[in-house]
């Protein structure tokens, strides 16, 4: 497989784009004062009686509104307004507002809290010449262990 | 729990009575101020258990990030699918939204139950939505095998833990996970108990899934819409996780042995699972078998029973449930323009979609655990513990780290780089609902990366 693809590698190396499209990729759009970028239909034409799966013709929604924003392809007004609100209920409100609460809520699972304790113990016990922890969390005296003979 | 809850079902008068205009709209403001409230979830002044709101709902630091999680999807499921389903007839997009948000309702009484009863009665009641969605709305012949498939495996392993459930009610006589924490460890000798250890765990592993019996998700990944691909990898994959991780309180001497063989299962389909990917042609089959190598860190995070295994399964699941989420958004973002998922029919996006080259470059570097992000966090400390357990496993856990690294970059070039194909040229430009998308998957990420202590458990 390498060897095909190293007799190959020259030629495929050398294609180019222009040479796939058939001209080179410059806007085509008219000289024109007002600065248009071309818009994506410009690059392939389109033939009208293509119908997607969709049922719809293939014709980019941008052609009808050029500020599709991607939510509602008929009514330009309902688009325009899902997407300020998706925006402004996703990230001004969830991610803004719920991230700065999130960032104020107090000592999470009182870890900063245990790390304090802690640090008070210790100074507390080093003062007064106590160990820093007992050995046994439980205290011996107290376990009942059944005697070795019976099993 | 009810102030989403309630709101949550909610949802369902303001699907049915919204204009047809406006539904979208409404749906998505609602959902994403639901998501909001649920942020009051991740306030925990305690330092252990449960924030019981009843007797029978209640959080913990385990459910709590993957209710958020799941409360955070519904939105983004929303987002995801207005441009797909907008050609077909408002009732059908209104049942189409009904569908994701009982799924929504189901997930947050499974996550917040404290019952074993109602957590699994829960679990089994998200496969219908699923199953309707993958049969009734994904787009090929092959999406009907794929709902018998996802169906019946799940069956499968959920009835033996409904009998193990019921044994276990029989015995100790309650299944609230608050009292069950207490009581005392069984000894269990006989074979019968360690088919009921077995029965308790499979129906989890099933849904992780465990590499010998992943079959089911590939094709129910692959098949559903974009919506049900991102429920499903997202949350329904974690319902496992957080089962396992429930069950494993009540089911501990037995363990250490029992546990053995779905251990080194797991770490077996990483490696075998990441090789898989690496030989995908089919865009969303590869993000789906890296759902499963995940996942089989997860299992092997938490099977082996330690601190820092919860803890890294925990902030693992919730890391993965939002990338894998975002590539299955951008998987489709190339599916609607090109209608085919097969990976060298849309490559060189780079030069057609800048933007969007970001999204998938970030996207990709998440998956493959890039530092700082979570992900990485997750599989270190699962990594870690599981050094603690056996030094071996670091062969197979690091030649794992190795092949996903390897084959999240392969699909960014795949994707992105490379010349691209003169009949990708004309494709229709990205709009900004799916950059809005891609940000608030990302956006969430990122932000953990400041306050990771959220997704720490109670372990930690």
């Amino acid at each position: 497989m390498t060897s095909r693809l190293s007799r190959m590698w020259p030629i495929l190396a050398r294609v180019r784009l222009s040479s796939v499209l058939g001209s080179r990729c410059v806007s085509q759009t008219p000289k024109s004062n007002a600065s248009g970028a071309a818009t994506a239909s410009d690059l392939q034409p389109v033939s009208p009686a293509a119908q997607d799966i969709h049922g719809h013709a293939e014709v980019s929604p941008f052609e009808k509104n050029p500020d599709f924003h991607g939510f509602h392809h008929q009514d330009s007004f309902v688009d325009e307004w899902n997407m300020r609100l998706a925006f402004f209920f996703g990230i001004s409100v969830a991610i803004v507002i719920g991230g700065t609460f999130i960032h104020y809520l107090p000592d999470h699972g009182m870890r900063q809290w245990a790390r304090r304790e802690a640090e008070r113990l210790i100074k507390q016990r080093e003062a007064y010449g106590l160990p820093l922890m007992t050995e046994n969390y439980y205290d011996p005296s107290k376990i009942i262990l059944p005697s070795s003979g019976e099993e | 729990m009810l102030k989403v809850l309630i709101p949550t079902i909610m949802l369902f008068p303001t699907i049915w009575l919204s204009s047809p205009k406006w539904l979208w709209t409404e749906t998505t403001a609602h959902s994403l101020l639901i998501a909001l409230v649920s942020l009051t979830w991740l306030k925990w002044t305690s330092e252990t258990g449960w924030a019981v709101s009843n007797m029978y709902l209640a959080t913990d630091p385990l459910s709590t990030p993957l209710l958020v999680l799941t409360c955070w999807l519904l939105p983004l499921m929303i987002l995801a699918s207005q441009n797909h389903i907008n050609p077909e007839p408002i009732s059908r997009q209104r049942l189409y939204i009904t569908l994701l948000a009982s799924l929504q309702t189901f997930l947050i009484m499974a996550f917040g139950a404290t019952e074993m009863i109602m957590f699994y009665i829960m679990f089994e009641a998200t496969l219908i939505p699923t199953l309707i969605i993958i049969t009734r709305w994904g787009n090929q012949t092959e999406r009907l095998n794929a709902g018998t498939y996802f169906l019946f495996y799940t069956l499968a392993g959920s009835l033996p833990l409904l009998v193990a459930l019921l044994l276990l009610q029989q015995s100790t006589g309650t299944l609230s996970m608050l009292i069950l924490q207490y009581s005392q460890p069984c000894t269990l000798q006989s074979w019968g108990h360690k088919i009921w250890w077995a029965g308790c765990l499979i129906a989890f592993l099933v849904k992780m899934p465990l590499y010998g019996v992943h079959l089911w998700l590939p094709k129910a990944h692959v098949e559903p819409p974009v919506a049900g691909s991102m429920v499903l990898a997202a949350v329904l994959l974690k319902l496992g996780g957080c089962g396992m991780i429930r069950m494993m309180v009540m089911l501990d001497p037995l363990s250490k042995e029992l546990a053995y063989p779905f251990i080194i299962l797991a770490l077996w389909g990483i490696i075998m699972t990441g090789s898989i990917c690496l030989r995908q042609a089919d865009l969303k089959s590869l993000i789906a078998y890296s759902s499963v190598s995940h996942m089989a860190l997860v299992a092997g995070g938490i099977l082996v029973q330690t601190p820092w295994g919860f803890t890294g399964a925990i902030i693992l699941m919730i890391a993965h449930g939002l990338v894998s989420s975002a590539l299955f958004c951008l998987a489709n973002t190339a599916y609607e323009r090109t209608h085919s998922r097969t990976m060298i029919l849309a490559r060189g996006l780079q030069m057609i979609f800048p933007l969007t080259a970001v999204w998938w470059f970030v996207a990709n570097l998440s998956n493959l655990a890039l530092p700082p992000l979570p992900n990485l966090m997750g599989e270190l400390m699962i990594i870690t513990t599981m050094f603690n357990w056996s030094p071996w496993t670091i062969t197979l856990t690091g030649t794992g780290t190795l092949i996903t690294a390897g084959y999240s970059l392969y699909l960014f070039l795949m994707s992105q780089r490379g010349p691209a194909p003169s009949h990708i040229m004309g494709l229709s430009p990205f709009h900004t609902r799916e950059h809005l998308l891609m940000v608030m998957h990302l956006v969430p990420v990122l932000l953990l990366i400041t306050k990771p202590e959220l997704m720490w458990g109670w372990c930690h």
